[in-house]
């Protein structure tokens, strides 16, 4: 580690290391510093200006995000001051941002951080700034969409997709009041080095950026638990909170930054491809192949009877070790454990595997 | 050779590399987050190096790509391991303490000279020495790899290799080290834990080991085969020649995803009685006398172990369909039903805690533990009181001495002739996943991969006459499929590359099921294949998603 000193933080005295910013020292202690533009696994932007905080010394206010603190240094994150500054630049947002009934920017559903802060400042009710930014009209990728009038330029997602997913699909383009964010020549995100990760949508803090195939509230949805579990697919072991609305899955999402091994990251198969698991071709009951050579329905006491006899008829014409039990490294530690045990004890054969390969 | 078949070391670790030598692993595509974590490295200063017959995502943002032609692993890893002994940037403290054999090491690479290997290879011998002094002299220097090492018939070879370099340069043990086979999908790791594999019991115990036996004999009540079974590369070799006669396969679709895929039709075709319990009808469901429709992850409970020996919980979210079950009631059901007594588990848990008390290497690992550490727990995890494994051999050396493995190097089983002129190898996307029963489900895959395809070098594609996107017909000895032929910068000349996932259009039709002597994994890698255009006009059917 590093060499440590102490700063004071809101009159405190609290431990630091060299090269610390403000928001990592302030991490490890009660102090909490709002911001909109900051994403753990992001380099610091000060972009949003929502972190700022007075540090002893300095004239102007300074981003908490990205200021580094030096011995001795005095930090100041709450005053009049800073009050003054958040209840206009609140404002300001708002002045150019959609908003609902209640004179807040809108809720699509992932959790509007703005919202939560506008909520905090009296409403100063500033006229509407007239904003032309284009979107993506004719982006038909299935699974993210962007509303340019709800997006603060923060370029969360734009760094995310160089910093973290390193595609680089989405920029920052145009200028001024036209600034927004752009594929390269207004391409679909198919067409683009985008891998539909869907991080953008993820660390979004506006709700700018949603899930195509899950239009889904969840903040409406209110008290529904999401449920953690493990991705079936690669080997990596994300961690997965599924959401799940009348026995339906209807969106997938990460634990947090920091959480779990993942990170708060997923791919394109891990966050969108679940559709599989309410497909109408599901297979729904038991089958048994007829003298007609085609498979019949039957109920589970024929099938489990149909698949005994079939197992046990062949081991007793031919030894145990004419049976084969393929079993799937898809499948969960206890359905192999079961599988090896059914062939093992129940049958008395060894051969037992998967696609150990891979 | 120094443990089990895991990572040595953590996922997360990645982030903190000094230097990452990735091999046979299109890590971005097939684990897209183990490759977040090494771009992240990268972008601390951590150096890269790819060694890769293609010219993968990674090796854009490499500092050196071994560009090595299919098969010639062992060549270049052993000029590698030839570079480090002659410049002596070997970590002789750590070969004295904690190895055996070093000396035929260092008798055997003597002849693996850089300037042979370019030969053999195609990797220029500058690269080669720059690569191996790079490795033995950065501390925080892992190895990772996957299939590209393991799918060949000298895939144990590979590995030996492999660990040569860990152990002679003392990668072991060190954090952001060690050596690190990335498992293909979910729960390989846990399978092969849990003793779904036909030499070990759960936990790595040998069913050839009579203690061992007797342990599991008295907690099952029954008597057990002293015999190693058959691995799955055989057992469809015997079921081929009629010495296997029935066929449990629960969720593998095994016609798309061994090799050599009308050889194990024909094996099924000869079976007497096969079931299959899936979640979708497959290619491998038609050859079933019984279907048991299965449960998906979501509706289930149960644990994940993945590529880093995390262990983690899958938790039920949601009902499955119609009639359909988990796996481990069914499983469970079938034993009853053929006599034998398996315990009435109310809960997957107790199928998990019964798994547990059988192997030690999980044994402190309970599903009230597993909901209160979020992150999961690695084994080893020995007690209750222990907080698992994220490095292996951290703080200690292993348990005796780890034995360098003196290989020398083996073609691979088909190489390209007059007949068979190009070299074959699959692999996945990024899209897809296995035989893509889930992903071709999916609107997103579907709209980026939409059916098969060969890369194809643009030379390659100028002698066959063929433009980006026109319909070729690839055949190798045992098979022929039709794909879309991509002109693509990431292939060699002479070499050609497909993906596995696709149906109507197996690429294991091609393959050779030829297998490693000790693992029988065949080798998907290399293989021997002609194509030719088709000329036709006429387009053909897509198979597009349902959704």
């Amino acid at each position: 580690m590093s060499d440590s000193f102490s700063i004071k933080l809101n009159g405190q005295t609290v431990d630091a290391f060299t090269g610390e910013t403000v928001f990592q020292v302030a991490a490890r202690t009660e102090v909490e510093i709002p911001s909109l533009c900051h994403d753990d696994r992001l380099a610091p932007a000060g972009a949003c200006r929502v972190c700022l905080v007075e540090v002893a010394g300095q004239r102007r206010l300074q981003p908490g995000c990205a200021w580094v603190v030096t011995p001795d240094m005095e930090i100041i994150t709450e005053s009049d001051r800073i009050a003054k500054h958040r209840k206009v630049l609140y404002n300001l947002y708002m002045a150019d941002h959609e908003l609902d009934d209640a004179g807040l920017p809108i809720e699509t559903g992932n959790g509007n951080q703005l919202r939560e802060l506008c909520k905090t400042v009296p409403a100063m009710n500033l006229e509407p700034v007239i904003a032309p930014r284009s979107g993506r009209p004719r982006d038909d990728n299935p699974y993210i969409q962007f509303d340019p009038e709800l997006c603060i330029l923060c370029a969360r997602c734009t760094r995310y997709c160089d910093e973290v997913e390193a595609v680089n699909a989405i920029t920052l383009s145009n200028r001024g009041g036209e600034t927004t964010i752009e594929t390269a020549g207004q391409r679909s995100l198919i067409d683009t080095t985008c891998e539909l990760c869907g991080g953008c949508i993820d660390t979004c803090p506006t709700g700018a950026l949603i899930e195509k195939k899950a239009p889904v509230n969840l903040v409406q949805l209110g008290g529904t638990e999401a449920v953690r579990s493990t991705c079936n697919f690669c080997g990596v072991g994300c961690q997965l909170d599924l959401h799940v609305q009348n026995d339906k899955l209807v969106k997938v999402t990460s634990p947090e930054p920091g959480e779990t091994l993942n990170d708060g990251n997923l791919c394109v198969k891990g966050r969108f491809a679940y559709d599989f698991v309410h497909h109408p071709d599901r297979i729904t009951q038991p089958l048994i192949r007829g003298e007609d050579g085609l498979l019949h329905r039957a109920t589970w006491e024929e099938a489990i009877k149909a698949t005994a006899d079939g197992l046990m008829k062949v081991r007793d014409k031919h030894g145990p070790d004419s049976l084969g039990f393929v079993s799937s490294s898809r499948c969960t530690g206890e359905e192999n454990y079961l599988m090896q045990k059914l062939s093992r004890a129940a049958f008395g054969t060894n051969n037992v595997h998967q696609c150990a390969a891979t | 050779m120094f443990g089990a078949g895991a990572m040595t070391n953590a996922i997360d670790e990645i982030r903190d590399s000094e230097m990452m030598f990735v091999i046979g692993s299109n890590t971005t595509e097939a684990h897209p987050i183990i490759a977040m974590e090494m771009k992240r490295a990268r972008q601390r200063g951590a150096k890269l190096v790819v060694a890769d017959p293609r010219k993968i995502w990674l090796a854009d943002m490499a500092d050196v790509h071994m560009q090595l032609k299919p098969g010639t692993d062992v060549w270049l890893l052993s000029a590698m391991a030839n570079v480090i002994i002659s410049e002596g940037l070997y970590d002789q403290a750590f070969i004295d303490e904690h190895t055996r054999g070093f000396d035929s090491i260092r008798q055997k690479v003597k002849s693996y000279t850089p300037e042979e290997a370019e030969q053999v290879t195609g990797v220029p011998a500058e690269d080669i020495r720059t690569v191996a002094r790079m490795y033995a002299t950065t501390k925080h220097a892992g190895i990772y790899y996957t299939l590209g090492i393991t799918e060949h018939t000298h895939g144990t070879d590979n590995v030996y290799s492999l660990a040569n370099l860990v152990l002679m340069t003392g990668h072991l043990g060190v954090r952001a080290a060690g050596m690190n086979p990335l498992r293909g999908q979910n729960n390989v790791q846990g399978a092969n834990d849990a003793g779904a594999t036909p030499i070990y019991y759960p936990g790595y115990q040998k069913v050839t080991d009579a203690n061992v036996r007797r342990k599991f004999e008295d907690a099952w009540g029954v008597s057990l085969s002293p015999d190693d079974g058959l691995n799955l590369n055989v057992m469809m070799k015997e079921m081929s020649k009629g010495n296997v006669k029935a066929l449990y396969v629960m969720g593998e679709d095994i016609v798309i995803s061994e090799p050599n895929v009308s050889r194990v039709e024909a094996g099924l075709n000869r079976c007497e009685f096969v079931v299959c319990q899936e979640i979708f009808h497959n290619e491998t469901t038609r050859f079933a006398d019984v279907v048991l429709p299965g449960a998906c992850f979501a509706e289930k409970d149960g644990v994940f172990t993945n590529s880093d020996r995390r262990v983690q919980r899958v938790r039920s979210a949601v009902s499955p369909p119609g009639q359909a079950r988990p796996d481990w009631q069914i499983l469970c059901d079938v034993a009853r039903a053929c006599g034998y007594p398996m315990p009435n588990y109310a809960h997957a848990g107790e199928v998990f805690a019964e798994y547990a008390s059988l192997s030690p290497n999980i044994a402190g690992i309970s599903y009230q533990r597993l909901d209160q550490n979020v992150a999961g727990l690695q084994w080893p995890c020995p007690d209750k009181n222990h907080p698992g494994t994220p490095t292996l051999h951290l703080n200690g050396p292993m348990i005796g001495r780890a034995e360098f493995q003196a290989v020398d190097y083996r073609p691979s089983a088909e190489l390209p002739d007059n007949e068979y002129p190009l070299i074959l190898s699959t692999g996945r996307t990024l899209y897809h996943y296995n035989s893509a029963t889930q992903t071709r489900r999916d609107p997103g895959p579907v709209a980026k991969q939409r059916g098969n395809f060969i890369e194809i070098s643009k030379r390659d594609a100028k002698i066959y006459g063929l433009e980006h996107g026109e319909r070729v017909r690839v055949s190798s000895r045992r098979g022929t499929v039709e794909a879309e032929a991509w002109i693509s910068p990431r292939v060699r000349f002479g070499c050609i590359w497909m993906p596995m996932h696709f149906a109507e259009s197996r690429a294991n039709l091609l393959t050779n099921d030829e297998g490693d002597a000790v693992t029988g994994t065949g080798e998907y890698k290399v293989c021997a294949v002609a194509i030719e255009k088709i000329k036709s006009n006429v387009a053909q059917p897509v198979e597009l998603a349902n959704s």
